[in-house]
């Protein structure tokens, strides 16, 4: 066949196969134009991460109970300038809605106030952008949350009294030291029998917990628990444990996804990981997005209340998710991010 | 249907249908068809604008690629060089104390400065362009990351210098202005001065080009050079169009531009294709990714899609090209 003819064929081919695609969701495009179904646009930090795909499926499950049309798109490339770029489009494509997990705080702002400015509602979750860029955060953990809920579950593991270390990502972390602080708190207050004997940052590095894991447990033979405060670590201060043998004797606990940390648990190395359920999160974002949408969420509104879930507090503009889950040997199986 | 036929036979045997460029307008048009017919608000003028908006960084990064990519060469490095010159600028400005537009320049000259570097190690250290901007693509976004100290962002930059990345003037974004400027630098070098057929004569052969009396090391040297300057200018676009700085900026541009480019008909061979022709490729490319993002039944697979349908394209434009080849020969 001569490269005419193969262009020839390919042309109509593609030509005939588009329209048979589409077949099927044509309904949907002219549905827009008839049936008004709201268009309300998910954003997440990076599209494939088990963690967002997660918050996804909640999202989901909350348009279909709303009759919400759901666009979820995100970054799948390192381009930090991709999340602006699929907003702008999101504006011209004239969304009725956006909600968004920002991964560069200012950089988005810019295209977020823009969005704004055309009239479309915008809501943050995961991550916040700036203040004036957004009218509601859904604030998935504070930090009194986190850090009561670890304090109280390390104390319940190792029965009211005994020493722990933390692994933290880095000493100036500002998240993770006002977690730190609150963990403090709750130890003072409640747990007088309870030491925290040192602090060692990992970098956000597994291998680097593993090693500050290696030296705690020479340094400190009587150590009960470890307490990884930056994902990377909880995983790899479950490893030093169980190579230096003393898996159940020396308990692990930490901050993480529960798919980094199943085998651990189940070996009985990890006793809890503690996240908030991500499904939760996206499904709280979707009808947070809608009532703002609606004109039933505005400034100043002290609580969320969605049918099923239950009332969320609203403090400023932080609609607050709630206490952390701990995830266990019991449950952890139940959850795939 | 019989005199239809007729009819595209007789279009697609004439020979002009066969170049690179040709059929990537023809692609374009069918992409613009599609999306038109199929995408929701795609044919209005604030997406069209919302489209080049997007495409100016890429586009003057692909531009400046084409006389490397004539020569023979490469240039791994031009996204790394945005990151370290926006770095650069948001650095005088805010640490510095610089104004904006002061800030600017010395930011294009660090990109000038990053693109003399590759020029000097390729034409009199004589290490392959490949080799070399692979080594400055790492090394510059490691000097940015250095500056900026891993996480630091710049951002609150004044309403003046915004305007390059959000205002417009007669109705068209002032980045497309700018990125229109270049280009025409480009194509009239092509165009109107012997530039762009030496450029191409030494892609071809250099040694033949060496002994018909061109300046060889100074037609490369130039080359890597002005593609750093570019580069330097882009990352003025960028920062002003994002608002902010951070040492990743540009990270992922310099496979974007060089697709572009062998979109657009420029052989990585050396020797062949035009500015033009790489300005068309971003234009696809960056339809391609809107319109898939505004398209029903692509919406929610938009940028994986974007990544397959752009491999296709690619491969089937060159294996095209290749068939050309084949047949006349």
């Amino acid at each position: 066949m001569s490269p005419q003819k193969l262009i020839l064929w390919a042309g109509l081919a593609a030509l005939a196969l588009f329209p048979g695609c589409s077949g099927g969701s044509s309904e949907s495009g002219t549905a827009e134009g008839g049936g008004e179904k709201p268009l309300i646009a998910l954003l997440p930090k990076s599209k494939g991460n088990a963690y967002f795909l997660s918050c996804k499926s909640g999202a989901e499950k909350a348009a279909r109970e709303l009759g919400v049309e759901l666009i979820y798109d995100g970054p799948v490339t390192t381009d930090p300038a991709k999340q602006n770029q699929i907003i702008e489009n999101w504006i011209t494509l004239e969304v009725d809605a956006i909600a968004v997990a920002c991964e560069n705080r200012e950089g988005i702002s810019t295209a977020l106030r823009k969005a704004q400015d055309a009239g479309i509602p915008v809501i943050t979750f995961d991550s916040d952008a700036e203040e004036d860029a957004r009218s509601f955060f859904v604030n998935q953990a504070t930090p009194e949350g986190i850090g009561h809920t670890l304090m109280d579950e390390a104390a319940r593991l190792m029965g009211g009294a005994g020493k722990f270390a933390i692994i933290t990502g880095s000493l100036t972390a500002a998240n993770m030291n006002a977690w730190q602080e609150k963990i403090e708190e709750r130890r003072s207050e409640k747990y007088a029998e309870i030491e925290m004997v040192a602090l060692r940052p990992c970098d956000d590095l597994k291998d680097k917990a593993q090693q500050e894991a290696t030296t705690l447990l020479s340094a400190y033979p009587d150590l009960d628990l470890i307490m990884a405060i930056c994902s990377p670590a909880v995983p790899g201060a479950a490893e030093a444990v169980k190579q230096a043998g003393k898996g159940g004797k020396v308990k692990v606990i930490g901050l993480g996804l529960p798919s980094e940390n199943r085998a651990y648990v189940h070996e009985g190395i990890t006793q809890a990981v503690i996240l908030w359920k991500t499904e939760d999160l996206g499904f709280l974002t979707i009808q947070a997005a809608y009532r703002l949408l609606k004109g039933e969420l505005k400034s100043g509104a002290e609580a969320l209340t969605v049918d099923g879930m239950g009332t969320f507090p609203v403090e400023g503009d932080n609609i607050l998710l709630g206490k952390p889950f701990i995830f266990n040997d019991a449950n952890i199986d139940n959850f795939d991010f | 249907m019989k005199t239809t036929a007729n009819i595209l036979n007789r279009l697609l045997k004439r020979d002009i249908w066969l170049r690179p460029e040709a059929l990537l307008l023809l692609a374009l048009i069918f992409e613009v068809i599609l999306f038109s017919i199929y995408g929701r608000r795609f044919s209005t003028w604030d997406n069209w604008m919302n489209i080049l908006r997007h495409s100016a960084e890429i586009g003057l990064l692909a531009v400046a690629l084409t006389p490397i990519v004539w020569t023979g060469g490469i240039d791994l490095s031009v996204g790394s060089t945005l990151g370290v010159s926006a770095v650069v600028f948001g650095q005088l400005w805010r640490d510095a104390g610089m104004d904006p537009w002061q800030a600017g320049a010395i930011s294009v000259g660090t990109g000038t400065i990053c693109g003399a570097i590759n020029g000097a190690l390729i034409v009199w250290i004589r290490i392959p362009p490949l080799i070399v901007t692979l080594g400055t693509y790492s090394l510059f976004r490691g000097l940015a990351e250095a500056l900026a100290k891993g996480v630091d962002t710049f951002t609150g930059f004044p309403q003046g210098f915004l305007m390059i990345g959000s205002g417009q003037w007669l109705g068209i974004p002032i980045q497309i202005w700018i990125f229109i400027g270049v280009t025409l630098v480009y194509v009239m070098a092509d165009w109107r001065t012997i530039l762009g057929r030496n450029w191409k004569a030494i892609g071809c052969s250099p040694e033949a080009a060496y002994l018909s009396g061109i300046n060889v090391r100074r037609y490369l040297f130039g080359a890597y050079l002005m593609a750093g300057t570019v580069a330097g200018i882009s990352a003025i676009t960028y920062s002003s169009r994002l608002g902010s700085i951070k040492a990743d900026a540009g990270s992922g541009y310099e496979l974007l531009a060089i697709t572009a480019v062998a979109l657009g008909g420029v052989s990585l061979s050396g020797g062949k294709g035009s500015a033009l022709g790489a300005t068309l490729g971003v234009l696809a490319l960056g339809i391609l990714s809107n319109g898939l993002g505004r398209t029903p039944f692509t919406m929610n697979h938009s940028s994986e899609l974007a990544g397959v349908l752009t491999g296709a394209l690619l491969i089937g434009a060159i294996a095209l090209s290749g068939l050309k080849g084949s047949s006349q020969s």
